[in-house]
């Protein structure tokens, strides 16, 4: 078998001396697909030589590091805002990471480190404001001034995690809207949000990563910038391959970069990416001819508040962007949170640099790898679950009990909460105090006549974490635990969580 | 056609959409009301044409309210839109489409619930008259 990287059509050598003459044929990832379709993988492999790529879609693992220079008197800054935002300054004396995801101490997530270096490159001033660490040699304690991107040294774009090969995409079966870094969630299957730009995708055309490795050359927030090497959370063996990749902020242009803010989740930056895939050999050719019904993602159900959320389907890139998604036999609209006009431009730009000779390819020097892993945290102490804190005496009652004998009940035990189970110990509808109230005011005489039928509960093995999340939307002091079955085997409440803060360090706020 | 419909604390209490809504058969569909002490402010779409319409908006003024037509209800930046669709498929009555070149909003299914203006991530959208 050929080697990857192989370039057995054509070296860079070879494709670089096309760019200088200008006689380079490139066509962009969507026309190549049509075009190998027509004329066979071969020809199309034969004839072309590079294939352009592009995606543009919120990349939240992307920053910025900037040095600012040093002031008279200098400083060691070591807590640092851009326009309220905080940068990371634990590196040396005016160096700060301005991360897209940091947001304004005094507008929220409304405004973060996307909008930030959005502003920047627009060529904006930006307030700075520095605390400092006073030493012999660093007397400053405090700095407040503004900045623009012309005034400071070294502003480098530097994202651990972009350009994700493909992304699954997301639906919600429960009966609330989410709002998630996937976008709005209609509850019941309402709609499907998916991200990345299918046959645009950069990753996705060089499949094996034969072409792209440290020190490839590409396109970045419309600037030139390279490929430092694999992102974080590479995980090639379910291809979904990520880069870390570089490029100086001066020469970029706003248009290509773009602070947002999704609702209710945080800020980011949308970031536009484009990679030249140079048909080195047929196999390459072959995953660059690949077209949308042959790139396959999964949906998952966001309606699950764990890691591995269920999948509901697989589904092509083709299904994803024809609007239409079919999910358990109904027609469900899909949109996508990345945007494929925008990608489509960025693979248009790179073509059009090609063959005006201004941007040329590079050899990388080591590929991507195809044998790491991405693993979880395993969080190695015992957290509690809800069986640890749950009351698992419970009392309950019937549906046809009358509301006196409950009454009783609840003075006797002094509970809040009432399950209503059927004869065979099944969750049937819940009763309060506010229920008997009710029930007095009204005249009613059986449990089943005041009582709740829709009860939200609580799964003994579910995290606490998930549970105090329950009773907070739900606006609810307590619920019933229930195991497969749906039978009760205890009550949860606001009071059993309370207990937990005692003892349990970091944020635990029942307030949310 | 959506019109919005102002009327002082007097009329608070009389029932100005119903007694419309017998006298004409049209079947008015309220979008967003708010009654306050001193005034009531509701936003309707009247679902007719021609001179059903006008006899709906001549029952209107009949009970003594004030009418006036409302324009289009989003209003996109289009230097901001950048195209994604993160508004396209959260609308729920399906008034949002995007091609590649254009986001279009249908304004005779918009119901002014403003999830497409939460959903967008760039800020693009903004119901119009709204900050």
């Amino acid at each position: 078998m050929e080697e990857r990287g192989a370039e057995t059509l054509r070296t860079y050598e070879e494709i670089n001396e096309k760019i200088r003459r200008g006689d380079i044929v490139v066509m962009t990832a969507d026309e190549f697909v049509e075009y190998a379709r027509e004329a066979g993988v071969e020809k199309a492999a034969k004839e072309v030589d590079v294939v352009t790529t592009g995606t543009f879609g919120a990349m939240c693992s992307s920053g910025a590091f900037l040095n600012f220079g040093h002031t008279e008197p200098p400083m060691k800054m070591w807590k640092c805002w851009l326009n309220d935002v905080p940068a990371y300054g634990f590196i040396a004396a005016v160096d700060v990471y301005l991360g897209a995801t940091a947001t304004s101490e005094t507008r929220g997530i409304d405004y973060g480190g996307g909008h930030v270096l959005e502003d920047l490159v627009s060529g904006k001033e930006v307030e700075l404001r520095a605390e400092g660490w006073p030493t012999d040699c660093y007397p400053r304690q405090y700095v407040e001034t503004t900045i623009t991107l012309e005034e400071i040294n070294q502003a480098v774009l530097v994202n651990p995690r972009n350009v994700y090969q493909r992304y699954a995409a997301a639906t919600n079966s429960s009966d609330r809207i989410l709002y998630t870094y996937m976008g709005t969630l209609l509850p019941n299957y309402g709609n499907v949000m998916y991200s990345g730009a299918g046959q645009l995708n950069p990753l996705y055309k060089d499949y094996n990563y034969e072409t792209i490795g440290v020190g490839t050359k590409i396109f970045l927030g419309g600037a030139v910038g390279y490929v430092m090497g694999e992102g974080t959370q590479h995980n090639p063996k379910a291809r979904m391959g990520t880069l870390l990749v570089k490029g100086n902020l001066k020469k970029m242009n706003p248009r290509y970069l773009r602070g947002a803010t999704v609702h209710r989740y945080g800020a980011t930056l949308y970031v536009g990416v484009g990679i030249p895939i140079p048909l080195i050999n047929l196999k390459v050719a072959k995953s660059a001819a690949t077209p949308d019904e042959e790139i396959y993602t999964e949906i998952l159900d966001y309606g699950i508040p764990s890691r591995s959320r269920p999948i509901v389907r697989k589904v092509s890139y083709a299904e994803l962007k024809s609007g239409v998604v079919e999910i358990n036999g109904r027609s469900v609209p899909s949109s996508s949170m990345s945007s494929l006009p925008y990608a489509k431009e960025i693979a248009e730009t790179l073509k059009k640099w090609l063959e005006e000779g201004i941007f040329t390819l590079t050899r990388p020097v080591e590929l991507l790898p195809l044998d790491v892993e991405f693993k979880p945290l395993q969080v190695k102490r015992y957290e509690p679950k809800v069986k640890d804190v749950m009351t698992s005496r419970v009392i309950s009652a019937k549906p046809t009990d009358d509301v006196k004998t409950l009454a009783s009940l609840i003075v006797k035990h002094g509970i809040d909460h009432i399950p209503i189970v059927d004869a065979e110990g099944k969750l049937v509808g819940i009763v309060t105090s506010w229920d008997l109230a009710r029930a007095l005011a009204e005249d009613k005489r059986t449990l089943q006549e005041v009582m709740t039928t829709k009860v939200i509960v609580a799964k003994p093995d579910e995290s606490v974490d998930v549970a105090a999340r329950k009773l907070l939307q739900y606006k609810i002091s307590g619920m019933p635990v229930v195991d497969e079955n749906f039978r009760v085997v205890g009550m949860v409440t606001t009071d059993d969580l309370a207990k937990l803060v005692k003892g349990r360090r970091g944020v635990f706020s029942l307030e949310g | 056609m959506k019109v919005k419909i102002l009327y002082g604390h007097e009329r608070i209490k009389k029932p100005v959409l119903s007694t419309v809504i017998l006298e004409t058969g049209v079947p008015l569909n309220i979008l967003e009301a708010s009654i306050t002490p001193s005034r009531g402010e509701i936003i309707v779409d009247i679902p007719a044409s021609g001179e059903q319409l006008e006899k709906v908006l001549e029952a209107l003024r009949r009970e003594g309210v004030e009418v006036s037509e409302l324009g289009p209800t989003v209003e996109v930046d289009r230097e901001r839109c950048i195209l994604c669709g993160a508004c396209v498929s959260p609308c729920p009555t399906g008034a949002i489409t995007l091609t590649m070149e254009e986001l279009k909003i249908d304004d005779q299914l918009c119901i002014r619930c403003r999830a497409c203006v939460a959903a967008c991530p760039l800020k693009a959208l903004k119901i119009t008259s709204e900050g």
